[in-house]
C-alpha cells in the first residue's frame, strides 16, 4: 500500500513538473530574471537592399537586421505585442511635452548617449536627421531615395534651442506624429556621417556594434558596451543569417541552426508543420500590418465610374479570399488592420455592410446588376488583364480575384510583372486592375490614409481622390479626442471600401516562430517596429 | 563574346535604380535619373561597353551598383567555394560513374547491369536541388540537425567544412556519374568488341588487365570529354544546390546580382565563368594528347 502512495506521489510530482514546465514558456517573460551572454542567430531571408540605411528603404530585409544599431527618439515598447499611443516610451527622449494645442512637440533627450564612433548624441543630430527626411529647405542632407517624406508633411519647423532639447513645430495638431517618431522606420543619425555611408556601415546609438557584414552570408553585431542603458544589451552579439531558400530556413531553425524566425515569414501552414516537428516551439500569433489590396485605376476608364469599381469589389468574396489563398492565415478588414491585431479597424457589424463581405450570392447578382447599369452584359462583356509581380503570393491572389470575376462575367486575364518593373508601372498607373501588397510601417490612420489615399500622394497608386474624404482626413489627424476620432476613422474606411478606392482582401497574420529560451523578444502586430533586441536574452 | 555578355544583361527590363525604389515602395523619375547619372548607366551603351572594357584591360573590375564596393571584393570570396564545390563534385562523380560504368559494360544484360542501370537513370531523373533539398528534409525531420547554415572554414572546424560541401557534392555527384556512367558503359561496350580485346584475352591476359588497361583507356577520350563539359557547367550551374545548401558560392550570388541588376558584378562572373568554360576544355583537349598517344596535336 505504502508502494502504491509512494507511486502515486512520484506520479503527482512528475505531472506537477511537466505542468511547471508547459506552463513556464507561457508566463509572461519579463516576470524572469534576464541572464546575460550568448549570440542570438536570426533569421535574414535576403541580403540588406541598402545597407544600414533604413530612412532610405521601406522594407523590412533592411529594418528588421539594421534595429539594433539604432537608436529613436521614442519606440513603441518592446514587450507590449499592441503599439498605441499608450505603448510609446522613451528611447533617446528622455521625455517629451506637447504645447500650444499640439502644435509644438518638445523632446527632452538624454545626456548620456554616445555614438559607436564616441562621439556625444545632441539635438543637432535629432534636427539633421529629421530635416533630411523631410526634405526642408535648408535641408543639411538628401536621401537619395525617400519614402516616408510624407509623414513629416505637417512639420514646419525642427528647433534645437539647447544641445538636448528638440521642439517640432507643426502646421496644425498631429498626435499621431508621435506614433510616426515611434516606428522602426524613425531611428535617428548622427549629423557627423554623411547619410549614404550608412548604405555600407552603421554608426548608431543603439544597443549593438556591426561587427562584420559579409556579403550574402551575415551580419553580425557585438554588444554595445557603451550604451546609455545600464545593463543592457543582454546578448553579447547578434547573428542575421541570410538564406535565400525559404525551405532551407525553415529547416534551419528546426534544426536550431536559427534561434528566431524572419517577421511576416511564418504562413499558418508552416507554423504547423513545425509545431508538429518541434512541439516546443513557440509560435506566436500577431498581425503583420500588411494587407492584400486591389488596385482599380481610378483615372481610366471604366474604373473612373464608381458603378464598376463597386462591382469589382463586390464580386470578390472576403471570407472564402482568406481561406482560399492564406489557409485562414489572414483575417478580413477595410483599411485599417482589424481588431484585435490593430487599433482602428472596423467592427464586424460595419464589416458585414461593405461590398464583399455580405453573402456572397447576393453580393455576386449584385455585382452584375452594376455592370450591367455600366453597360457590361454577358453579351458585351468586360475585358480586363489584371497586372501583378511575378510572385507566388502575387499569382495566388491574382488567380483568386481572377476566377471571381468570371463568376460576374467579367473576362479577367493575368499578366506577370518582374519585379523590377512593379513599381515603375504602378508610378506610371500603368494598368486597369492591379493585384499589391502594402505593408503600414505603423498603425495609425495618418501613417496609412496620407500615403496610400492622398490626392497626388506616389503611393496612392490607384489616383483616388475625393474632396470630402481628404477633409474628413484632415479632420481626423487633428482630432484629440480619442473616440472621435475613431469614428471618424471609421467612416473613411467605410467610404474607401464603397468607393473602391482600394478594395482590401485580406490583411495577414504571422506565425512569428521561436525557440523556448529566446526571452522577451516579443513579436508586435506590426512586423517593422520590434527588431532593437535590447531586452533580448537567452535561457541557456 | 564580351558583347554578348554586355548587351543580354541590358535587355532585361529594369536596373538597379528600378529596383532600389521598388525597395522604396515608389518611383521619383528626378532622384531616378540623378542615381542613374550616379552611376553611370545615364551614359550611351556603347560608352559603358568601352569603359568596362578599358576597366578590364586594367584589373579594374568596377564597383557593384549595391554594395558600392569594388566588384572584385565581392567576387573574390565566393570562387574558392565554388571550385571547391565543383571538383569535389566531379571528383564523387569519377568515382561513381567510371567504375560502376566498366562493370556494367562488362557484366552486359546480367541482373547487376539492370540494377547499375537502374541507379543511373535514377540519378539522371533526380534534379540534383531537389535530391539537395530531401536530403536536407530528410536530415533536419529524422535527426532533426542540419550542417551550420554559415560557412566554416577548413582551418576553423575541418570536419565541419567536409560535412558542408559533401552533402551537397553528392546531390551534384550524383547526378553527374549517371550520366558519366551511361557514358563509360557504351564506351567500353564499343571497345569490348575490338580485335585487340579479343586478342588480349587469347594471350590469356588476366581480366583486370584486359578491362582496366586496354579497354578502358581506349574508351576513356569520350569519358573525359564528358567530365570536362560536366566541370565547366558546375561552375556556374550550381545555382539551386548553392542556394538550397545555403553556401555562398558564385552561382548563388550570380542570382541575386541578376535580379538586383548589378551590372559589374553580373557581367564580370558570366566572364569568369566564361573563362573557366574555355580552360577546361582546353585542359581536356591536352588531356587527350596525355592518354591517347595517336592524338597528336601539330604533327
Amino acid at each position: 500500500m505504502r508502494l502504491v502512495r509512494l507511486a502515486l506521489l512520484v506520479t503527482l510530482l512528475l505531472a506537477l513538473v511537466a505542468v511547471g514546465t508547459s506552463v513556464e514558456s507561457q508566463t509572461p517573460q519579463a516576470s524572469q530574471t534576464p541572464k546575460s551572454g550568448g549570440v542570438l542567430n536570426v533569421m535574414q531571408r535576403e541580403d540588406l537592399a541598402q545597407g544600414f540605411s533604413i530612412h532610405e528603404t521601406a522594407t523590412i530585409s533592411t529594418v528588421w537586421p539594421s534595429m539594433p544599431c539604432f537608436n529613436n527618439l521614442v519606440l513603441f515598447d518592446p514587450l507590449k505585442p499592441v503599439e498605441s499611443m499608450d505603448t510609446v516610451v522613451p528611447e533617446l527622449a528622455e521625455k517629451w511635452s506637447w504645447q500650444d494645442n499640439y502644435r509644438n512637440l518638445v523632446f527632452f533627450l538624454r545626456k548620456d548617449v554616445k555614438w559607436h564612433d564616441g562621439r556625444p548624441f545632441t539635438s543637432k543630430d535629432v534636427k539633421y536627421t529629421f530635416d533630411t527626411v523631410r526634405v526642408a529647405k535648408d535641408a543639411p542632407a538628401k536621401l537619395r531615395i525617400n519614402p516616408r517624406k510624407d509623414w513629416y508633411a505637417n512639420v514646419v519647423g525642427i528647433e534645437a534651442p539647447d544641445p538636448y532639447t528638440v521642439i517640432f513645430h507643426l502646421k496644425r495638431p498631429q498626435p499621431s506624429l508621435l506614433m510616426m517618431l515611434a516606428s522602426g522606420y524613425s531611428p535617428v543619425y548622427p549629423a557627423h556621417v554623411p547619410s549614404a555611408e550608412f548604405r555600407t556601415r552603421c554608426v548608431g546609438t543603439g544597443p549593438f556594434k556591426v561587427k562584420e557584414w559579409k556579403k550574402g552570408e551575415y551580419i553580425e553585431y557585438a554588444r554595445n558596451t557603451d550604451y546609455w542603458a545600464k545593463g543592457r544589451p543582454y546578448l553579447d552579439g547578434l547573428k542575421y543569417v541570410v538564406i535565400p531558400e525559404r525551405g532551407t530556413r525553415t529547416a534551419a531553425l528546426q534544426a536550431g541552426r536559427l534561434d528566431v524566425a524572419f517577421p511576416g515569414e511564418t504562413s499558418k501552414a508552416t507554423a504547423e508543420q513545425l509545431k508538429a516537428a518541434v512541439p516546443k516551439m513557440v509560435i506566436t500569433e500577431v498581425g503583420a500590418n500588411v494587407n492584400d489590396n486591389l488596385l482599380l485605376n481610378t483615372r481610366k476608364p471604366p474604373f473612373d465610374n464608381v458603378k464598376v469599381r463597386r462591382a469589382f469589389s463586390l464580386a470578390i468574396d472576403r471570407r472564402a479570399y482568406v481561406k482560399a489563398v492564406h489557409q485562414g492565415g489572414a483575417v478580413v478588414g477595410a483599411s485599417m488592420q482589424p481588431r484585435p491585431f490593430g487599433f482602428w479597424g472596423l467592427s464586424e457589424k460595419d464589416l458585414n455592410q461593405l461590398p464583399g463581405y455580405g453573402k456572397p450570392s447576393d453580393d455576386k447578382a449584385q455585382a452584375k446588376k452594376l455592370l450591367a447599369e455600366a453597360g457590361f452584359t454577358a453579351t458585351r462583356p468586360l475585358r480586363v488583364e489584371v497586372k501583378t509581380r511575378a510572385i507566388a503570393i502575387y499569382i495566388d491572389f491574382s488567380s483568386f480575384v481572377i476566377n471571381e470575376l468570371k463568376q460576374v462575367g467579367v473576362e479577367a486575364t493575368l499578366t506577370q510583372i518582374e519585379t523590377a518593373q512593379w513599381h515603375p508601372l504602378a508610378t506610371r498607373r500603368d494598368f486597369l486592375v492591379g493585384t499589391n501588397l502594402t505593408g503600414l510601417g505603423v498603425d495609425d490612420p495618418d501613417g496609412n490614409f496620407y500615403e496610400n489615399y492622398a490626392c497626388g500622394s506616389p503611393r496612392n497608386y490607384t489616383d483616388y481622390c475625393d474632396e470630402q474624404v481628404m477633409k474628413m482626413v484632415d479632420q481626423q489627424s487633428q482630432e484629440l479626442d480619442r473616440k472621435k476620432r475613431m469614428a471618424l476613422v471609421s467612416e473613411i474606411q467605410k467610404r474607401l471600401e464603397q468607393d473602391g478606392a482600394r478594395p482590401m482582401m485580406g490583411w495577414r497574420l504571422d506565425y512569428f516562430a521561436r525557440w523556448p529560451y529566446v526571452k522577451n523578444l516579443v513579436p508586435h502586430h506590426n512586423i517593422y517596429n520590434y527588431g532593437r533586441m535590447q531586452n533580448v536574452w537567452l535561457d541557456k | 563574346m564580351s558583347v554578348v555578355i554586355f548587351m543580354l544583361l541590358r535587355l532585361a527590363p529594369g536596373n538597379i535604380v528600378d529596383i532600389l525604389f521598388a525597395a522604396g515602395g515608389y518611383v521619383s523619375e528626378s532622384d531616378k535619373l540623378a542615381i542613374m547619372k550616379e552611376l553611370g548607366i545615364d551614359r550611351p551603351i556603347w560608352v559603358q561597353y568601352i569603359d568596362w572594357l578599358r576597366e578590364i584591360m586594367t584589373g579594374d573590375l568596377g564597383k557593384s551598383y549595391r554594395y558600392d564596393l569594388p566588384a572584385w571584393q565581392i567576387i573574390k570570396p565566393l570562387i574558392p567555394v565554388t571550385v571547391e564545390l565543383a571538383i569535389l563534385s566531379t571528383v564523387i562523380s569519377i568515382l561513381l560513374g567510371v567504375p560502376t560504368g566498366v562493370v556494367s559494360a562488362v557484366r552486359q544484360d546480367t541482373a547487376l547491369d539492370y540494377a547499375l542501370r537502374v541507379f543511373s537513370l535514377a540519378g539522371l531523373s533526380m534534379p540534383s536541388f531537389w535530391l539537395g533539398m530531401v536530403i536536407i528534409l530528410a536530415l533536419v525531420s529524422w535527426l532533426g540537425w542540419i550542417p551550420p547554415v554559415t560557412l566554416v572554414s577548413p582551418r576553423e572546424d575541418f570536419r565541419i567544412h567536409a560535412i558542408q560541401f559533401l552533402l551537397p557534392a553528392l546531390a551534384v555527384g550524383y547526378r553527374s556519374s549517371a550520366l558519366l556512367m551511361r557514358i563509360t558503359r557504351s564506351a567500353v561496350l564499343e571497345v569490348m568488341r575490338e580485335d585487340y580485346i579479343r586478342t588480349a584475352w587469347a594471350k590469356g591476359q588476366s581480366g583486370r588487365i584486359v578491362i582496366w588497361r586496354h579497354a578502358l583507356q581506349n574508351a576513356i577520350l569520350p569519358v573525359v570529354t564528358v567530365i570536362g563539359i560536366e566541370f565547366a557547367f558546375l561552375i556556374g550551374g550550381l545555382v539551386v544546390t548553392e542556394t538550397v545548401f545555403n553556401l555562398p558560392g558564385v552561382a548563388r550570388f550570380l542570382v541575386q546580382a541578376i535580379l538586383w541588376r548589378d551590372y559589374p558584378v553580373v557581367q564580370n562572373l558570366v566572364m569568369f565563368i566564361a573563362v573557366v568554360v574555355i580552360l577546361s576544355n582546353l585542359f581536356v583537349d591536352m588531356l587527350y594528347g596525355w592518354l591517347d598517344p595517336r592524338v597528336r596535336y601539330g604533327d
